[in-house]
């Protein structure tokens, strides 16, 4: 797998200006790897959102001393698979008063947005489909546009319940972007740069040199701020079932309601994917590992997937002017007060 | 009675969130619990006695008919009005039975025709899995109930002159219940209403006697 780093690195140093006569036979090729490169990525994140799901309904079926899916094959293995071939056949119903073309684009942006943040972040070293400078950034802008798709979900289906789903998401998606970018600047401070392979190599290889330490308050507010940019328990007010049905989503059905699901689940992995890189090292773990490098980095996500699932399992939803609170009260000059702390040990280091 | 209230968090609790700790180490704690699931198609819950399920007649192992005598009693107690017989005399005026039939669907499973029948002709089973698409299958006239009765005895494996000694009626001391119905009940077992023994007495357990209620004029 050398050739990810080096087709991808070539690929954005040169100077592509795609005139058709003079792409030449090498051009072509590399553009066609990244296509068949892009399609596995895609095959293997649409494989683990399905089994996320089922991993989810089973430690959340434990947690409560149920026994979660166990009809579809083997202790109900099968079951991600049953679902997605059921979502796929039923009827898509688009509501008679919403704004159709809307309607039906609002999951379209909301996946679309949380595949490409997939495409900067490095699994392994080299393992990264656009390795470039900004990724960090990359990762906030796409994010946010997701949370445009749920905005205008709730719009387009003219319900009043996806509507308050809708405003929720906005109200919370602004409150909460801010302190997960700050508490990341401490991050950024340390490492120097933005991209995310750089911040990998910056914590070095040794379980004491990563950024988990020095940044633990910045870890304590990215943690909060991440389970309220993908919408989950405790923060789960855009879907809230007990008052909103299932807020944004209430008017979709069939493969759309799939597209949201499969958007959510994306966005727990690339939220686990910066907390993994950014905080505990990425790729790097114990000991290397031979023909699959990336096996430290995928173990720590399931690690940050596990802890979404356990948080589901234990607490309640926050009440409205409490997740305000909250995001506005206390993770904002926490993560002000991170930053502080962050230069201050580097004017005295330095 | 006076209100406990928890005490107030202090500063240390409030900051590391002790509350939110300990829910999600009793989470974690569950998880390596096994599951109480009851996999209820492959696994059978159990049966307790006096269960109340589908209803049948019992098949006398003599006359292989049934036992009912066409008192009414319990077309009469049933609240629901459910069950449908009618009958003719013949020459020494005993009730011959033209139509016995059960009403499922209107049914309330009160079990009071069960309690009530002197001669534990009517039962109800410990089947419970006959839920149907149509009506006629769960309307049940005297033949569907007498198979029923064989279906029970042939699923169960148990003795076809079972009767469920629980189902008596309430409020009447067992020396003065019929025949069929004066059958051992376990010593322990106690409702409201039922007095177990072939000893007890209206005295004995405290009630007004014809005496007394004399005596009291």
């Amino acid at each position: 797998m050398w050739f990810w780093a080096n087709v991808t690195g070539s690929f954005l140093e040169e100077d592509h200006s795609f005139n058709l006569d003079e792409v030449s036979v090498p051009e072509i090729m590399q553009i066609l790897t990244l296509i068949l490169q892009i399609a596995i990525l895609l095959v293997i994140v649409l494989l683990h959102v399905a089994y996320a799901t089922y991993f989810e309904r089973k430690i959340i079926g434990h947690m409560q001393v149920r026994m979660g899916p166990m009809l579809v094959g083997y202790h109900g293995l099968l079951q991600p698979i049953a679902d997605g071939i059921k979502s796929f056949f039923k009827e898509d119903v688009v509501p008679a008063q919403a704004d159709k073309p809307l309607f039906l684009f609002a999951p379209v942006i909301c996946l679309v947005t949380m595949l490409t943040s997939l495409a900067v972040i490095p699994f392994a070293k080299g393992w990264v489909l656009a390795d470039i400078n900004i990724g960090l950034l990359f990762i906030f802008a796409m994010s946010s546009l997701a949370s445009y798709g749920v905005i205008l979900a709730g719009w387009a289906s003219n319900s009043k319940y996806t509507f308050l789903g809708g405003m929720r998401s906005m109200a919370q998606v602004i409150s909460y972007e801010i302190p997960l970018g700050l508490s990341l600047v401490g991050v950024m401070m340390l490492s120097g740069s933005l991209n995310l392979t750089a911040i990998v190599n910056s914590q070095g290889n040794s379980f004491s040199s990563m950024y988990l330490f020095p940044q633990i308050i910045g870890f304590f507010v990215f943690f909060l701020a991440m389970l309220a940019e993908t919408n989950r328990v405790p923060f789960d007010l855009p879907e809230a079932e007990t008052e909103l049905v299932s807020g944004y989503i209430t008017e979709y059905s069939g493969m759309r309601y799939a597209l949201f699901f499969m958007a959510e689940y994306i966005g727990m992995m690339v939220m686990a994917s910066i907390g993994t890189t950014c905080f505990l090292g990425g790729w790097n773990g114990p000991f290397e590992v031979p023909f699959f490098p990336p096996l430290w980095f995928i173990l720590k996500v399931y690690g940050f997937i596990f802890f979404f699932i356990w948080i589901r399992a234990t607490l309640p939803r926050y009440r409205y002017d409490q997740l305000m609170a909250l995001g506005w009260k206390l993770l904002i000059p926490l993560a002000l007060l991170n930053i502080f702390l962050t230069g201050l040990f580097k004017i005295l280091v330095h | 009675m006076k209100v406990h209230y928890k005490p107030k968090r202090n500063l240390l609790e409030t900051i590391f969130q002790v509350e939110i700790l300990q829910g999600m180490a009793l989470t974690l704690r569950k998880l390596f619990s096994p599951a109480i699931t009851r996999q209820y198609p492959q696994e059978k819950p159990p049966m307790f006695p006096g269960f109340r399920g589908q209803h049948a007649l019992v098949r006398d192992s003599l006359t292989r008919d049934s036992k009912c005598v066409a008192c009414m009693r319990c077309a009469t107690v049933c609240p629901s009005r459910c069950i449908q017989i009618s009958y003719d005399e013949d020459e020494t005026h005993k009730r011959i039975i033209n139509k016995y039939t059960i009403e499922v669907l209107r049914c309330v499973f009160c079990g009071y025709c069960v309690e009530v029948c002197p001669v534990g002709a009517i039962t109800m089973t410990e089947l419970f899995e006959y839920a149907t698409y149509d009506r006629d299958t769960v309307f049940f006239d005297k033949e569907a109930l007498l198979d029923n009765w064989d279906a029970f005895i042939a699923k169960t494996g148990k003795d076809p002159a079972y009767v469920n000694p629980l189902m008596r009626p309430r409020g009447i001391f067992e020396s003065s219940l019929p025949a069929a119905k004066r059958l051992k009940v376990p010593e322990d077992w106690t409702i409201e209403g039922q007095y177990v023994g072939p000893k007890a007495r209206p005295s004995m357990v405290g009630l007004p006697t014809p005496h007394t209620e004399k005596a009291n004029g």
